[in-house]
């Protein structure tokens, strides 16, 4: 096993633990949205983690793809406009790797890629427009950058994870462009975009997954 | 005050979809966990069509399904977007192989939740086309800029000659391009002397004067550009068709498709008044109504008022609408 590829679990452990931190960061997400929204994020957040549940009744998915297809029809399942961009951004995620296999780094980098890509397309953003892409991009740069340099796959998904952050953070100096929070204008300023958030929480749990003994998320920061 | 004949607000589209499925055994079978209304006997061999969008415009869509017309209709919240799962695993009940058309009322939810359903759908190897309805003339604008003109009462007409192209055995694209120009040469003006009131509510989601009408209204209960006094039914005719005979500027001899739509809260009586002065005004004009439908088949909860639809017919356009249809709202 070279340090740029991932164990066996990885799919299950990114799965488990980003529904840990998003059900525990769905109250703090649903207050950002309430203060820079229309406010149904939290709900939003609950409603996927219920389908998620639904999703995984039927038996433990096999492999990578197969728990990452889970939390993204388990968002496609989610109204409004986060659900199906989570959704379609999960998708391309999950094909990070093939039936069976687990993805190593470079193609989890591309897959984040992808992912972006999909959600610009659909949900019709620029970085810097205060949505989950202002997460996802730097993430995706500091993915490539770290794994192009050879750092393993735990340093190089908390490069990721750190940019991720920093960036949501960020987003509380943005003027949204799209999204409902686009209608409320300048009074979002001082606050962080809850999507941004989330994405950033997705980031820290491939890091977190990336461990061979998982572990956990920071949600500290969100609020 | 106005009360509602409801269980759980929460539960209303599901009960609703229940009861109405049970009422047509023969015809319709309901995919409870997805909230989507099927035929009974999915068809095989032809195309297949599929639409929804959110509820509270019954007998729009579910009542659309049969033979004829749809193969299955998916329900979101009322006035919400089904989610894009919702509108995956109705688009692939469609398909019986041969691809499957989606027809989609121009809402930017139920555009993105259609598109998003029918790239995943490619995953299963079933094949789409999207037909967009954008009929209502009350929300052009000049420029073509912002989300365009909404989707109304042409939806079925869209989804009545795709139905009828699909039993022909006309190809994806070709269902497609027909469902295209049907909505294309289709336009609707609608107006409210009262808005609807959401199931559970006590007011209407707004107020207007006893002298007053809300003219270019939607089916969303949004408010309308204008505020126009009150006046007869030949005057309130007046106030939708000349707009639309403007736009559609109709040379004369030419024969129309008409639907005189109720908004859910409008008597049979009154919509006739309305179709007695669209056939004179026409046939003052040198036009002809030579087909039309008059009743309430795309409503907006309760609202108390009437659209107009107009869409100059061809032989190939007359020839689909009169194809044999059987659906719940729709049979000859």
């Amino acid at each position: 096993m070279t340090d740029h590829a991932l164990h066996d679990d990885f799919g299950r452990l990114v799965v488990t633990t980003l529904r840990e931190s998003l059900e525990g960061a769905a109250p703090a997400l649903g207050d950002l949205d309430r203060r820079a929204g229309d406010g149904d994020f939290g709900d939003n957040v609950r409603v996927a983690m219920k389908n998620l549940g639904r999703e995984l009744e039927g038996g433990e998915p096999a492999d990578y793809r197969g728990w990452v297809t889970a939390m993204s029809r388990a968002w496609l399942g989610v109204g409004g406009t986060s659900g199906p961009l989570f959704g379609m951004f999960y998708r391309d995620l999950a094909r990070a790797a093939g039936d069976g296999e687990v993805p190593d780094l470079a193609a989890l980098a591309e897959a984040l890629a992808a992912g972006q890509a999909v959600v610009q397309k659909y949900g019709e953003a620029e970085v810097g427009d205060r949505t989950m892409v202002d997460a996802l991009a730097p993430a995706v740069t500091a993915l490539r950058e770290a794994a192009g340099s050879g750092a393993d796959a735990v340093h190089a998904l908390g490069a990721a994870e750190k940019a991720a952050i920093d960036a949501a953070k960020g987003t509380a100096e943005l003027t949204a462009r799209r999204g409902r929070a686009s209608y409320v204008g300048d009074s979002a300023k001082g606050v962080m975009d809850p999507g941004a958030c989330a994405m950033a929480l997705v980031v820290g749990a491939l890091r977190a997954a990336a461990g061979a003994d998982g572990g956990e998320v920071r949600a500290d920061w969100i609020g | 005050m106005r009360r509602s004949i409801v269980n759980d607000p929460d539960q209303l589209v599901p009960e609703a979809l229940e009861g109405f499925v049970l009422s047509h055994p023969a015809r319709l079978a309901l995919d409870a966990e997805h909230r989507f209304v099927r035929r009974a006997e999915p068809a095989t061999g032809k195309v297949g069509l599929v639409s929804g969008g959110g509820s509270g415009h019954e007998p729009l869509h579910a009542g659309f399904v049969g033979p004829g017309m749809l193969d299955v209709a998916v329900a979101g919240a009322v006035f919400a977007s089904p989610t894009a799962l919702q509108v995956l695993e109705a688009t692939k009940a469609a398909d019986s192989g041969h691809g499957v058309v989606q027809i989609v009322k121009n809402y930017t939810g139920d555009v993105l939740n259609f598109r998003i359903a029918g790239e995943i759908s490619g995953d299963d190897q079933v094949e789409t086309e999207i037909v967009l309805v954008d009929d209502d003339l009350a929300t052009d604008t000049a420029d073509g800029g912002g989300p365009g003109r909404r989707g109304t009462a042409a939806t079925v007409i869209v989804e009545k000659v795709c139905g009828a192209a699909a039993e022909e055995g006309q190809d994806l694209a070709a269902v497609a391009e027909v469902g295209r120009r049907a909505a294309a040469s289709a336009r609707t003006m609608s107006l409210a002397l009262t808005a609807g009131t959401h199931p559970g509510d006590e007011e209407p989601q707004f107020a207007l004067g006893d002298d007053e009408v809300e003219l270019g209204v939607g089916i969303h209960g949004e408010r309308a550009a204008r505020r126009v006094p009150f006046t007869s039914a030949d005057g309130l005719t007046d106030l939708l068709l000349d707009p639309l005979l403007e736009e559609l500027g109709l040379e004369r001899g030419t024969e129309v498709l008409a639907i005189v739509n109720g908004l859910g809260g409008t008597y049979p009586l009154e919509l006739n008044l309305v179709a007695r002065r669209l056939h004179h005004r026409l046939g003052d004009a040198g036009l002809a109504v030579g087909r039309s439908l008059v009743g309430s088949y795309v409503t907006s909860l309760d609202m108390h008022g009437v659209s107009l639809t107009l869409m100059p017919l061809d032989e190939e356009l007359r020839r689909l609408w009169d194809a044999p249809v059987q659906t719940p709202a729709l049979t000859w």
